[in-house]
């Protein structure tokens, strides 16, 4: 009796999965994704996932919509802007690291063909600290931040482009790496990041609706009100691992920025709408 | 009288030095043991987290039982570090069950 209940709880572990031996490229696994939440939420237009759970919950909707007629990320932003101008000790500002300017957000996560490995917008702000004689800030709280709230901000309505190049094999085996780590199974739960965002995308876990994957990355960074501050995409992603009882990679480490490679590639053709209000 | 006075201290002070004794040894015996179960414990939740499969609370429940173990109270740092090496071997087991990338059947390819 207890090794057909074991027999049965696995198969319905498995049920659901199936065992991939065929390679799938980024375009293909593009449109299954998108087309995924289609069918899924066929009343949500797809440019509104980028309002994340409230593109699936109205009652959520509404009180977010009055939240964001004061948005409390809103001092971040003016805090950021004073960072972006204020001179390194050595006179220079993060503008010498990025002529274009502060409306940058859509050129990230890239690859980085140079340094072979994928580029994000905090990995970049501390290597042009870094280049200057300036501390790093830290990946998930802090001032990191605030000048990310300001750049988000600059950067509204650019739209997701994540593109990752044919010419080099390495850009894309991070990209496959990150999608590996999208669908396996860890912690103690057992769940992917898969099980929550995909397939019971818009079911409740206690009092929440578990929000779509597509448009994740669009509204990054987030001030959380459980958090009480604005909070980056990777403090998020170490979050999730925790809720399932994993440990938590390191923040911009290789796992985490592939994760976000692929992550903010199935948001493509989205506009960037950061930084954010959730719950 | 004073002789039977003097045995008798002198077999009470016997009994009280050797069980004494035999406690130290038994606690010296005990921290052994249970250290090495914390050490299999530690064993197991590197091995998980080579492959990346290492649990959220495997490495505070070692830390936990160590300090229980600091304190003397074996039971409760042995059990904890079992329940560690559990988890760091479920871990492993687990990370090692996902090494294929499974696409989810939901996910419709064209």
């Amino acid at each position: 009796m207890k090794q057909l209940f074991r027999k049965l709880t696995l198969l319905v572990m498995t049920c659901g999965f199936i065992a991939s031996a065929q390679a799938t490229t980024p375009e293909e696994d593009l449109a299954a994704f998108q087309n995924f939440f289609k069918k899924r939420f066929p009343n949500v237009e797809t440019q509104d996932y980028i309002n994340g759970a409230y593109s699936i919950d109205p009652v959520g909707r509404e009180n977010w919509e009055a939240i964001e007629e004061f948005p409390p990320y809103e001092p971040f932003i003016d805090e950021g802007q004073a960072m972006w101008e204020t001179p390194f000790a050595n006179g220079k500002t993060y503008k010498d690291c990025f002529p274009d300017g502060p409306a940058l957000a859509g050129k990230y996560p890239h690859w980085d063909k140079d340094k072979g490995m994928v580029m994000t917008l905090p990995l970049a702000l501390n290597n042009c600290r870094k280049a200057n004689g300036e501390k790093p800030m830290k990946y998930k709280k802090g001032p990191i931040n605030s000048i990310l709230s300001y750049l988000s901000y600059e950067s509204r309505g650019q739209v997701t482009n994540v593109v990752v190049p044919s010419d080099d094999p390495k850009a894309l085996q991070a990209y496959e790496d990150g999608k590996k780590f999208y669908y396996t199974r860890r912690g103690q739960l057992n769940f992917s990041c898969a099980h929550c965002h995909l397939q019971n995308a818009g079911m409740i876990l206690r009092t929440e609706i578990l929000s779509p994957a597509l448009g994740h990355t669009t509204h990054f960074p987030v001030y959380r009100s459980k958090w009480g501050t604005v909070g980056t995409l990777h403090r998020r992603f170490t979050g999730c691992n925790k809720q399932v009882r994993a440990k938590p990679f390191k923040a911009h480490g290789e796992e985490y920025r592939n994760l976000e490679y692929f992550l903010t590639y199935m948001s493509n053709g989205l506009p960037l709408n950061g930084p954010g209000a959730r719950k | 009288m004073h002789k039977r006075k003097v045995l008798k201290f002198s077999l009470l002070a016997g009994i009280l030095c050797s069980s004494m004794t035999t406690l130290a040894l038994a606690d010296e015996v005990s921290t052994a043991k249970v250290q090495k179960l914390i050490d299999a414990a530690d064993a197991a939740r590197k091995q998980a987290a080579e492959v990346g499969g290492e649990w959220r609370d495997t490495g505070k429940m070692i830390k936990k039982a160590k300090g229980l173990l600091k304190k003397g109270d074996f039971v409760a740092a042995a059990k904890l570090a079992n329940k560690a090496a559990k988890q760091g071997h479920l871990g492993y087991e687990q990370a090692m069950s996902q090494k294929e990338l499974k696409l989810p059947s939901y996910l419709h390819y064209e």
